[in-house]
């Protein structure tokens, strides 16, 4: 064996962690002084190594590790409950949403067949009368039922006497009829009927004239000050 | 009246009180394990960052970490490897930020110098040798780190690095034989 291979040999043999040479390589450090100076250089290299590496990873715990693990711990889960609640109540609101489309989804066929039943036990009938857009409009139809101002419809709920009524965008009529008849825990609440108001339109705008009775020009004074 | 459950296999139905309980047990269990494996986390960031408030730091975000996400470990049999290896990546992670740091503050470096003169008893036992051998094991590939280091602590053998790494015991033996060659190699 040559010294060049004993040489690899020996840091194969140490770097698998072989406690003592054995064979041909063991014949050769015997024979080759060089070798054997080599081979112990090696061998007090790898056992600093080794304790050197040991030192890395056996430095002890400090007591304050722990503790202050549990004390993260606990700040960890305190918020996992809040959130875990939190999305608890959001389902539950997420389930009475549906509930409540559910439930509006199927009172629609009854409205669109024109009669709406509240759970006050109010009919309510929804039918589709001329629109007046101005009180003058409105006595003009009210004296004349079949004369239409224009194409402008609205849908008018009956409604009996002495029952407060609410005038709604004509857009949001349908939202507070739905709204009105979902109240089921107070009667008194929902005997409140609605009428659509009036859609936006262009009416000329009336200023009343300023009128001034008497008219008094003054010149200004200079004041002691200027 | 009889009532028919059907249920999934490997599933249970659980209420809100049920799951209370399911997370006290993962609370309890895991502090059981944070007892055993606490210092064991300490030791690995150790090992890499070489500096106890450091190591301590970091052992603490990796036991956290493996706290939050104890519920998702299918094999609790594998925590202590779980574990080593957050804790080894997070050091690794705040080692490399650190450098990073350092070099951008100070841009100088020292010169290498040669270890010629003292024995090798002196040489372990000098502060010179050892921060040349941290700086031989930061150039280690990380595989040949972590079983280098975890071979070296004290009541570890090298079959519980394998069951703790999931490798198995050949590949462990042969990791450790490169890194302790290439270490021999950079301080000759």
């Amino acid at each position: 064996m040559s010294c060049e291979r004993c040489k690899e040999k020996m840091v194969d043999a140490l770097a698998g962690g072989e406690g003592a040479v054995h064979g041909e390589l063991a014949a050769h450090l015997r024979a080759c002084a060089g070798c054997k100076k080599v081979y112990e250089a090696q061998v007090h290299l790898f056992g600093a190594i080794d304790s050197g590496v040991r030192a890395m990873v056996n430095e002890t715990a400090p007591a304050s590790l722990l503790p202050r693990v549990r004390a993260r711990m606990e700040e960890t889960r305190a918020p996992r409950l809040v959130w875990r609640s939190a999305w608890s109540v959001v389902a539950i609101a997420a389930m009475i949403l549906v509930i409540s489309l559910g439930f509006v989804r199927r009172s629609r066929p009854l409205r669109d067949a024109g009669l709406t039943k509240a759970p006050t036990g109010v009919a309510i009938r929804t039918e589709t009368v001329p629109f007046a857009a101005t009180p003058r409009e409105a006595a003009s139809t009210a004296a004349n039922p079949r004369r239409r101002p224009g194409n402008k419809m609205e849908t008018r709920i009956n409604r009996p006497s002495g029952v407060p009524e609410v005038t709604v965008l004509a857009e949001e009529h349908q939202a507070f009829v739905r709204f009105v008849a979902r109240i089921p825990a107070d009667p008194q609440k929902a005997v409140a009927l609605t009428r659509p108001a009036p859609p936006q339109q262009d009416l000329p705008v009336e200023i009343a004239l300023l009128q001034i009775e008497k008219l008094k020009v003054k010149l200004l004074e200079p004041t002691t000050e200027e | 009246m009889r009532e028919l459950v059907l249920t999934q296999p490997g599933r249970v139905l659980v209420g809100p009180s049920e799951r209370e309980d399911e997370s006290s047990r993962a609370h309890r269990e895991f502090e059981e394990r944070l007892v055993e494996c606490g210092p064991l986390a300490f030791r690995v960031a150790y090992g890499v960052l070489r500096h106890a408030a450091d190591a301590e730091d970091a052992a603490q975000e990796a036991l956290l970490k493996a706290y939050r996400n104890f519920g998702r470990l299918r094999e609790p049999a594998r925590f202590r490897g779980w574990l080593v290896r957050i804790a080894f990546r997070l050091a690794l992670d705040r080692w490399r930020s650190a450098k990073r740091r350092e070099k951008r503050e100070t841009q100088w470096t020292g010169p290498e110098q040669s270890a010629a003169g003292p024995t090798t008893e002196e040489l372990a036992v000098s502060s010179e040798f050892q921060a040349r051998l941290d700086r031989a094991m930061e150039e280690l590939p990380e595989k040949f780190r972590l079983v280098l280091l975890l071979a070296a602590i004290q009541g570890y053998t090298l079959e519980e690095v394998s069951g703790m790494l999931g490798i198995p015991m050949g590949t462990v033996k042969s990791r450790l034989f490169f890194a302790r060659k290439e270490l021999a190699e950079k301080l000759r």
